[in-house]
C-alpha cells in the first residue's frame, strides 16, 4: 500500500503542481483512498489513489499531466469530518503518515528504575494481602443466617371432628410463631392435610411398618403407629414445593392435585402421575382423647428422590 | 498525521450569548463537541434500520426502571412486617403511586420482551460472528441479569404470587448438583423464604444487579463502538458505502420513534392493567395457584412434562436443559465459524430460532389453557 506524507511534493508527469495537504481515508477499508493536494495558492484537489504512479520519501509522482489536475473539482472540506470527529475504531491502524514519531521525555525519576516486574508483582501482593483477609469474613457474614437448628415442637392443627369421611384429604390450617433474627416474633399461615384411613389405606402407607422420625442427631424423637388412622401429610408439593390441594380428578377420581406442576397423588400419598420424584411427606402426628390434632411441623427438601429434612 | 483540522478561525457575527460562552468553557475543558460528535458521528453500515433500535431502547428502559424504582424506595420498606403493606401504600394512598409501580412492573416485561427482540437481531442477521464474540458474550451476562432483575423484584411486593414465585424459583436453583443446597440456602438465606430471603432480594434487585448492569452495558457499548457495527447480511461493498450514514439523525430518529412506542405501550397496560396485589405472603397459598410472571411461563409448562418427572428428570428440566442452553450460546460465536451472516443461507440457524419461538409460544398457550382445569 502506498504512503504519500503530508507536506510531500506533488509531482506531476510534467511539473510539481503542490505538496499533499490532507489524506481521505476508507471507513469501511481503512486505507488511503485520497490524497489532497494544496496547488500553491489555486485551491485544492483531491486526487484518487489509483491516479498516484509511486510514492517516495518526500515526492508522491502521478500519472497524469498536470491539466487534468488542475481541471478537476476544487476539493469540498465540507464533504469530510475529521478522524477526531468520527467513531470509526481502528480507523488509523493502517495510516502511517505522520513525518516521524512524536515524543514526550521520560522523567528523570523514571529513567533509572530497574524493577518494574518486581513493583508490579508487589501490587499483586498486597492486592492479595488486602483480599484474602476480607473474603473469609464476608463468605461468613452472608452464610450467617443458612443454618438453623429444627424445631420439634408439637403444634395443635384442629379437631378431627373435622374430618367427615374416611380416605379423605381435609385441609389443617394452622398458625406457626416465628422468630426470625432481629425481627418481632410473628405468626405464619402453614397448612398439613389429614386423612383419616381405613385399613386399606393404612397398609399401603405404612407398609407393615411404624415410621420413625428422627433428630438432626439420629435419635428418635417421635414414631406414628402403623395402626394409628390419622396421617398428616406436609402441605409441601415434594417436586418444587408449591402447595397441593384436593381435587376431584376426571380419571383418576378424587386425589391430591398440586396445581404448579400437576403432580398427582392418591389418599396414601403416592405419586399417580405428574413430575414429582416421591410420595407426599407424613408428619409426626398425635391425636389425644378429646379428637385434637398435633403435629412436628417438618419441611423436607423438594425434588428429590428421599426425604432431606430441613426445617 | 495532520490531524488537526485547521479551518480558518470562525468569526463570529454576532455577541456570544451567556449560553454559548457556558458551552465554550466547558468545551474547552472537557472536549464536549468532539465528545458529541464522536457520539453521533458513528457510520452505520448499509444505513439506519428499524431493526437495530432494540439496543437504544433497552438502555430507555433501563433508564425508566430506574427513574421508577428509586421513586418506590422512597415508600418501600423491604421487612416481612412491612413490605406488603409499604407496597399497599404505594399503590393506594400515595399520589400516582399505582402508577408509578405498575409503570415500573410493566416496564420489566418491556425489558424481557425487547432483550429477547435485540437478541432474535443479532442472532438472525449474523452479528455474533468474528470480530463480535465479545460483545455477544457480555450482551449474554446482560441477558442473565435481566432475568435475575426480574426474579428478585418480584419477591419485593411480599404477596401470595411473589412468596410462591420465589419459593419454588429458589427450589429450581436447589436442584443443581452439589452446591445446589448450598446456593438454595445463600439465597433464602436459611431453609425457607423469610425475612433474609426479602433482605438479599432486596440488595441484588436495587444494588447489585443495577451496579453489575451498568458496567456491563458500559463495557457493551464499548465493544460496540471498538467492533463498529456490523451492518446488513447482505450486499454489496458498493451498495452498503452507498447507503451508509451516520448514527444520527436517521437511526436516533428511528430509536426514539420505539421508546415512545415502548413508553406509550408500558403507560397504556399501567392504566389498563394496574398491579393489584394478592393476599400477604405465607407458607399457606389458599386458593391461590402459584404461576410465575407470564414470561416464564413457558418453562413452567415445561416442567410438568413426564420426560422431566423423578429426580433425574428434574435435573434435567431445571438444570441441564436451562444450562445447555446457555453453554450454547456461549460457544455459539466460536463453533459457528462461517463467516456468511445471511440468515436465509443458514438453515439451521433459522430452524433454531424458529422452533425455540414455537416452543416458546406453544408452551406459553398451553399454560393459560391448563388455568382453567384446576378450579
Amino acid at each position: 500500500m502506498l504512503q504519500p506524507k503530508l507536506k510531500s511534493k506533488v509531482r506531476c508527469t510534467d511539473l510539481d503542481i503542490g505538496e499533499v495537504s490532507k489524506v481521505v481515508l476508507d471507513p469501511l477499508s481503512h486505507e488511503i483512498s485520497h490524497i489532497v493536494v494544496s496547488m500553491n495558492g489555486s485551491g485544492e484537489r483531491q486526487i484518487d489513489m489509483t491516479q498516484v504512479q509511486d510514492v517516495t520519501d518526500d515526492l508522491v509522482h502521478l500519472k497524469s499531466p498536470s491539466r487534468e489536475i488542475l481541471a478537476l473539482p476544487p476539493f469540498k472540506r465540507d464533504d469530510y469530518v475529521t478522524t477526531h470527529e468520527v467513531e470509526i475504531s481502528h480507523l488509523e491502524d493502517n495510516i502511517h503518515v505522520t513525518p516521524g514519531e512524536v515524543l514526550v521525555p521520560l522523567p528523570d525519576l523514571e529513567k533509572s528504575v530497574k524493577r518494574r516486574t518486581f513493583f508490579m508483582n508487589f501490587t499483586h501482593v498486597i492486592g492479595f494481602l488486602i483480599g484474602l483477609p476480607i473474603a473469609y469474613p464476608i463468605l461468613r457474614f452472608l452464610m450467617k443466617p443458612m443454618y438453623a437448628e429444627f424445631d420439634n415442637q408439637w403444634l395443635a392443627v384442629g379437631n378431627v371432628s373435622k374430618i367427615k369421611n374416611e380416605d379423605v384429604g381435609v385441609q389443617f390450617e394452622y398458625k406457626k410463631k416465628v422468630k426470625e433474627a432481629y425481627m418481632p416474633e410473628y405468626e405464619v399461615e402453614k397448612n398439613v392435610w389429614l386423612v383419616r384411613a381405613t385399613p386399606d389405606l393404612l397398609e399401603k402407607v405404612y407398609q407393615g411398618k411404624d415410621e420413625e422420625f428422627r433428630d438432626a442427631k439420629g435419635y428418635v424423637i417421635w414414631t406414628n403407629k402403623k395402626e394409628i388412622p390419622f396421617i398428616a401429610f406436609s402441605g409441601k408439593c415434594p417436586h418444587l414445593g408449591c402447595a397441593f390441594k384436593w381435587r376431584n380428578h376426571k380419571a383418576l377420581g378424587p386425589v391430591f392435585l398440586c396445581p404448579c406442576h400437576l403432580s398427582i397423588y392418591n389418599a396414601a400419598g403416592k405419586v399417580l402421575d405428574g413430575p414429582a420424584p416421591r410420595a407426599l411427606d407424613p408428619l409426626p402426628v398425635r391425636v389425644s382423647a378429646s379428637g385434637e390434632v398435633e403435629i412436628i411441623d417438618m419441611e423436607f427438601k423438594a425434588g428429590t428422590k428421599s426425604q432431606i429434612r430441613i426445617v | 498525521m495532520d490531524i488537526k483540522h485547521s479551518s480558518p478561525a470562525v468569526i463570529p457575527d454576532h455577541q456570544p450569548s451567556a449560553i454559548e460562552k457556558l458551552v465554550a468553557f466547558l468545551d474547552e475543558r472537557v472536549g464536549l463537541k468532539e465528545m458529541q460528535a464522536k457520539m453521533l458521528n458513528e457510520p452505520i453500515p448499509g444505513g439506519s434500520r428499524w431493526a437495530y433500535v432494540f439496543g437504544s431502547i433497552l438502555l430507555f428502559i433501563f433508564a425508566m426502571q430506574a427513574l421508577t424504582g428509586v421513586l418506590l424506595m422512597f415508600y418501600y420498606v423491604p421487612t416481612a412486617d412491612h413490605a406488603y403493606d409499604s407496597t399497599q401504600y404505594i399503590i393506594h394512598d400515595v399520589d400516582y403511586g399505582w402508577f408509578l409501580l405498575s409503570y415500573h412492573f410493566w416496564g420489566s416485561s418491556a425489558m424481557v420482551v425487547c432483550v429477547v427482540a435485540h437478541m432474535s437481531q443479532v442472532f438472525l442477521w449474523g452479528a455474533y460472528k468474528k470480530p463480535r464474540e465479545l460483545l455477544w458474550l457480555v450482551g449474554l451476562a446482560l441477558f442473565g441479569i435481566v432475568i435475575t432483575f426480574g426474579f428478585t423484584g418480584y419477591l419485593l411486593p411480599w404477596d401470595q404470587r411473589a412468596f410462591w414465585a420465589t419459593t419454588v424459583g429458589v427450589e429450581i436453583l436447589d436442584k443443581t448438583p452439589v452446591i445446589g443446597d448450598f446456593i438454595a440456602r445463600f439465597l433464602k438465606g436459611g431453609p425457607t423464604p423469610g425475612q433474609m430471603t426479602l433482605s438479599r432480594f432486596f440488595v441484588l434487585h436495587v444494588m447489585i444487579l443495577p451496579a453489575a448492569l451498568m458496567a456491563l452495558a458500559g463495557l457493551h457499548l464499548f465493544l460496540f463502538r471498538v467492533a463498529a457495527p456490523a451492518g446488513p447480511y447482505s450486499g454489496t461493498k458498493e451498495e452498503i458505502k452507498a447507503k451508509t450514514d451516520y448514527f444520527f439523525p436517521r437511526q436516533i430518529w428511528k430509536d426514539m420513534v420505539g421508546m415512545a412506542f415502548v413508553f406509550v405501550g408500558t403507560c397504556v397496560l399501567a392504566l389498563w392493567e394496574p398491579v393489584v396485589l394478592l393476599d400477604q405472603a405465607a407458607p399457606d397459598p389458599g386458593d391461590y395457584h402459584p404461576e410465575p410472571e407470564w414470561y416464564f411461563l413457558f418453562y413452567f409448562q415445561l416442567l410438568r412434562l413426564k420426560i422431566f418427572s423423578g429426580e433425574f428428570g428434574q435435573f434435567l428440566g431445571a438444570v441441564a436443559l436451562p444450562v445447555l442452553f446457555m453453554i450454547l450460546l456461549v460457544a455459539l460465536p466460536f463453533f459457528d465459524k462461517d463467516p456468511e451472516r445471511n440468515i436465509f443461507k443458514r438453515p439451521i440457524a433459522l430452524i433454531s430460532w424458529i422452533a425455540i419461538m414455537v416452543v416458546i409460544v406453544l408452551f406459553t398457550v398451553a399454560s393459560v389453557i391448563n388455568r382453567e382445569f384446576l378450579d
